[in-house]
């Protein structure tokens, strides 16, 4: 993951980006998708959807309450992939 | 005439009696495979899962308590590993500790919450994310009459069943993008154990109260709960059905 970790977040950014309707400058990586960009929480699942297609790796389900943001998904990669 | 639940798999909570049993053997003679959890009836468990398999569908039996979510999260994992999917939930399981509340303990009060409504989140949450990626599904959430009208010596029962229609109707809202539909049921008085454990003096006034004069039979509850479960209800989400011999009419 290491030497294709900027193209992942990018890609990743992008995804959200097109999922929550966000341009992509206003997503900080840290902030909250509910509390701080008003996203649906029901858009998690959405977001999840896209990865596990995208990177064809399951997303476990105890972990998808814990993507609120950028990072979270981010770092989840990082140990998926 | 085809089978309405063909092809499809069911899991239904407190499956082992009463109301939970008829809509195990309905849904199984409509063609669904059944999963059904008991907590404490081991043989009435056993005898059930005989007859449903006679019946030509598979059928899981799966001990567990409905207060706990990790073993609600087992049900749902164990029925994905074994059949594959899930496509209706009945969220059944249920108890009384039938008290006036000048008597009832914390405890009473504490155990039917947990296990009632409790329960009804813990199924429906472990459920839930396989539902809505496969985007379909029917959960049907057994309430009560009680939980419309009340009843003495049931607020802790009055307040789950109130509260499982609440549940229904918001994630009923939550989830109909995702094509899955939530409707609950409620039942009046009906011929299970759970009724035969109130006082024979209550019942008796309380027959006095219903239009139809009788009680309702399970059967008569399982036949809308497969109509709910069913394509048949395609178009109902956030409902809930009084089945009560117009006793609440």
């Amino acid at each position: 993951m290491a030497k294709n970790i900027d193209k992942i977040k990018q890609e990743v950014k992008s995804l959200v980006s097109d999922i929550t309707e966000i341009p992509e400058a206003d997503l900080a990586e840290d902030a909250k998708f509910t509390e701080d960009l008003g996203v649906d929480s029901m858009m998690a699942l959405e977001i999840v959807a896209s990865i596990e297609k995208k990177y064809k790796t399951p997303v476990p389900e105890e972990k998808i309450p814990n993507l609120q943001s950028l990072k979270d998904i981010y770092d989840l990669l990082e140990e998926l992939l | 005439m085809a089978k309405l639940l063909k092809d499809k798999v069911a899991i239904i909570t407190g499956g082992s009696r009463g109301i939970g049993r008829a809509c195990c053997l309905a849904f199984a003679r409509e063609g669904a495979s059944i999963v059904f959890t008991y907590n404490k009836s081991l043989d009435e468990a056993k005898e059930l899962q005989t007859k449903i398999k006679a019946l030509k569908v598979e059928c899981l039996a799966m001990q567990a308590d409905v207060r706990d979510f990790g073993q609600c999260q087992q049900v749902i994992q164990k029925t994905l590993k074994n059949l594959k999917k899930i496509d209706i939930l009945v969220n059944n399981a249920g108890i009384i500790r039938d008290k006036a509340l000048a008597m009832m303990l914390e405890a009473d009060f504490k155990d039917v919450v947990d296990t009632n409504l409790g329960g009804c989140f813990n199924m429906s949450r472990a459920a839930i994310i396989s539902l809505l990626k496969q985007k379909s599904g029917s959960i049907v959430n057994i309430s009560s009459i009680t939980g419309i009208v009340g009843a003495p010596r049931q607020t802790n029962y009055a307040a789950t069943k109130a509260g499982i229609i609440g549940f229904t109707k918001a994630l009923a809202r939550e989830v109909a993008g995702y094509n899955i539909r939530v409707n609950a049921v409620c039942p009046g008085y009906i011929d299970t154990d759970m009724v035969k454990s109130v006082h024979e003096s209550i019942r008796t006034a309380l027959l006095k109260m219903i239009p139809f004069q009788r009680i309702g039979k399970p059967e008569e509850v399982a036949e809308v709960c497969l109509f709910l479960a069913s394509d048949k209800a395609s178009y109902i989400t956030g409902e809930a059905i009084k089945i009560d011999g117009g006793l609440a009419a």
